[in-house]
């Protein structure tokens, strides 16, 4: 087993590598952010109405008249209201630079996104609601601050951290064949009263069992053992471990147990040999209900005709035989499609003599 | 012209039946659908997709209890029992007309989804076998011997086993209907007793055990499984054929709702019925067939989607009867959908207006998925 690298060090600039480097920001964090700015951008619905009517009304309304004393007033408007500004979206660019409107994981801002969005239920024969003053656009999380070329800023701030690509790993195979064993790591960085995050303590272990040195018995054996954490269509076996608190105390309990598993599956135990058909992986022939029918069914036919002194190994070898032996075991590993049907079909008409 | 005095009793033993074929076009046009041709025997792919007629005689003899019931109903409602020529039958009918019988019984499985007909195909091939003069030995529904069962009691013969002597007299009588004369010329081979003072003495005819059976309801269970094993030892001898023919054969290796007197629950092994009936699945006896259907409608504790042989019979099953052949029911084709069709239309059945356009026949078509169940179910009201 060659060693992998201690952390994750494919932090290079290639396409999907990014999505290791799971940097989340804490929605939690910019709190103090969103009410800032949403008081600053929207004056009116602060004031408790959420309806999406209520900036359009209340401008309409005192619109015209904004500061004449003799306005009539309903509920507790205030006397003295300031016109609502026009939403800042009316004076972007296209060609804006969008990290700068939103540069850290904020709540929506109707006013500061320029998209037409509607969201929500509608009514009998109507539409979603637009975005002013929707609550449920604010509720669910956004990544508008997490575009394409935020994200490359955010590459290049990090590059004077990263080391060069190594160049002789070019390909992925090549990174396969040298460094077999994947460790992904996931550090946390947030702003608040401690830099320790326990989350950052999970470390998840992926290796190919194919570049594992295992013979038959040893594989069947490894993939009981593990049971789900082995994965059939990519033979990826994923170990994660989080048992200890500290990061490299899980890394080397996660090399640990791949090491024990190893060596284990290479043994054979005593009890093995007890091994029934109902734990098998899949079918064999050999021995199976089915054999043993066909060459009772075939000694018969032998009897009758009376064609004596011909051996089950002489019929286990003919043609019609083996023929039979492959549509079986097609039938009950694979599925039972109309092909593996016929190719049973035909198999046992030869077999048992039938003609049409 | 139909004749309509043949009756089995008249058929010869061995060979063909002595009825005469006239493939006379008929007087009133009776479409292209029809074939006067009304002896199994003589089916051809030339009679594929057309509906021949069994006399109703014929129908009371031959299938006393193996008729779906839907057929049942429509046979009263038309008087007269119109049965489609498809493929599989006459696929079945071949392998059964070139079978060697001094082989040990083949075993046909005839699989498909749900309505497409796998009970009629079998009942084609059971009135095949009857002109032919078979001994015909016809379970109409093994789904009814592992459910629902009032009286269980326990087996005299055999402690841990339970017997079902309301089904088995049901069974018994209808066998009786349906065999009459072999009843007479099988004789016992050993004595047998039925509790202390009945007994039945070596080479008495079979007819008597059956009697025993019906009259004797307690014994009626161990008097099937005497009249199985007689049939299966001296079928070999070649006087006569044997046919074993079971519907919804995969109740026989499922689960049963059934519950002894302390409520645990009653595997098929323990029930006497089945246990004799999965020897005679067995393919060590010689001189005749096994055609057995696999059926979901009836079936405890398979998904309503499952029709294939192994999801049904699951993996006690299919190695019991490994090695079969498997024969499988499609929907209808374009061509027997129009036999069909013109049948209903003919008969009067489909009233509807719409019903006797192009565009109706489509309708009807597309609304039945060809599935000949959906189409006798989609015809009722219309």
């Amino acid at each position: 087993m060659a060693a992998g690298a201690g952390r994750c060090c494919r932090a290079g600039l290639s396409h999907g590598a990014l999505l290791s480097w799971a940097l989340p920001f804490p929605v939690a964090l910019s709190q103090a952010v969103l009410s800032r700015t949403a008081g600053g951008a929207l004056g009116t619905p602060r004031w408790g109405r959420a309806a999406s009517s209520s900036a359009a009304a209340v401008s309409g309304r005192e619109g015209p008249q904004p500061r004449e004393g003799s306005v009539r007033r309903r509920g507790r408007t205030p006397q003295f209201v300031r016109s609502a500004a026009p939403p800042r979206t009316e004076r972007m660019a296209v060609d804006q630079d969008w990290s700068s409107v939103y540069p850290t994981a904020a709540a929506f801002r109707p006013a500061s996104v320029p998209l037409p969005i509607r969201m929500g239920y509608p009514v009998k024969r109507g539409v979603p609601p637009p975005k002013e003053g929707n609550l449920e656009l604010i509720k669910i999380p956004n990544f508008l601050h997490l575009t394409p070329p935020a994200i490359k800023k955010h590459c290049a701030a990090l590059k004077d951290f990263c080391t060069e690509w190594p160049s002789a790993l070019d390909s992925d195979e090549k990174c396969e064949q040298h460094f077999p064993i994947e460790i992904e790591t996931v550090d946390y960085v947030s702003s608040g009263i401690s830099i320790w995050n326990p989350k950052a303590r999970v470390v998840t272990l992926r290796v190919k069992l194919s570049n594992l040195n295992l013979d038959d018995h040893a594989k069947k054996k490894l993939i009981k053992l593990v049971g789900e954490r082995y994965c059939r269509e990519t033979d990826v076996l994923t170990i994660t471990t989080d048992r200890c608190p500290l990061r490299r105390q899980n890394y080397d309990y996660g090399m640990h147990l791949l090491t024990v598993l190893y060596h284990e599956s290479w043994k054979t135990e005593k009890w093995e040999s007890e091994k029934s058909e109902e734990d098998m992986e899949e079918y064999i022939w050999e021995n199976s209900h089915s054999q043993k029918n066909a060459l009772d069914t075939l000694l018969q036919i032998k009897t009758s005709e009376n064609v004596s002194n011909v051996t089950k190994e002489e019929l286990l070898a003919s043609e019609v035989v083996k023929n039979y032996r492959n549509s079986v075991i097609a039938l009950k590993n694979n599925s039972e499609t109309e092909s593996n049907m016929s190719q049973y079909k035909e198999s046992v008409k030869k077999l048992l003599n039938i003609q049409a | 012209q139909l004749d309509h005095g043949c009756a089995l009793h008249t058929a010869a033993r061995d060979g063909l039946s002595s009825m005469s074929s006239q493939d006379v076009p008929a007087e009133r046009p009776r479409a292209v659908f029809h074939t006067s041709e009304s002896d199994p025997a003589k089916h051809t792919e030339q009679h594929e997709a057309r509906l021949y007629n069994i006399p109703l005689e014929e129908v009371k003899a031959v299938f006393p209890h193996g008729l779906p019931h839907r057929f049942q109903q429509q046979i009263r409602t038309f008087n007269e029992a119109r049965v489609m020529v498809r493929k599989p039958a006459l696929e079945l009918l071949a392998y059964l007309r070139a079978s060697n019988f001094a082989h040990p019984a083949v075993r046909y499985v005839i699989y498909g989804e749900r309505g497409t007909g796998k009970t009629m195909t079998l009942c084609h091939v059971l009135h095949y076998c009857s002109r032919q003069g078979w001994l015909v030995l016809h379970i109409p529904d093994a789904h009814l011997w592992v459910k629902n069962c009032k009286e269980l009691l326990q087996s005299s013969y055999k402690k841990d086993r339970l017997d079902q002597p309301l089904q088995a007299s049901v069974w018994l009588k209808n066998f009786k209907t349906s065999n009459e004369r072999f009843l007479q010329e099988i004789k016992t081979q050993k004595k047998y007793m039925w509790g202390k003072q009945e007994s039945t003495e070596e080479g008495r005819p079979l007819g008597e055990v059956v009697e025993q059976g019906l009259a004797r309801v307690r014994s009626a269970t161990d008097a099937m499984g005497v009249v199985l094993r007689e049939i299966k030892q001296q079928s070999h001898r070649g006087s006569f054929r044997l046919l074993v023919a079971v519907d919804g054969v995969n109740a026989l290796w499922g689960r049963t709702t059934l519950r002894k007197e302390d409520k645990s629950p009653v595997s098929p092994e323990e029930l006497t019925l089945v246990h004799n009936l999965r020897k005679m699945l067995r393919n060590d006896w010689s001189g005749g067939a096994i055609v057995t259907t696999l059926s979901q409608t009836g079936s405890l504790f398979k998904p309503s989607s499952a029709y294939t042989p192994q999801e049904l019979l699951g993996k006690e099953g299919f190695d019991a009867l490994d090695p079969f052949v498997p024969i499988s029911v499609p929907n209808y084709s374009p061509r027997e959908f129009e036999s069909c069709y013109g049948y209903y239309l003919e008969r009067k059945w489909l009233q509807h207006e719409k019903a006797h356009t192009e565009d109706g026949k489509a309708e009807l078509r597309f609304l039945s998925g060809s599935n000949p169940r959906q189409l006798d179910r989609l015809a009722g009201p219309l």
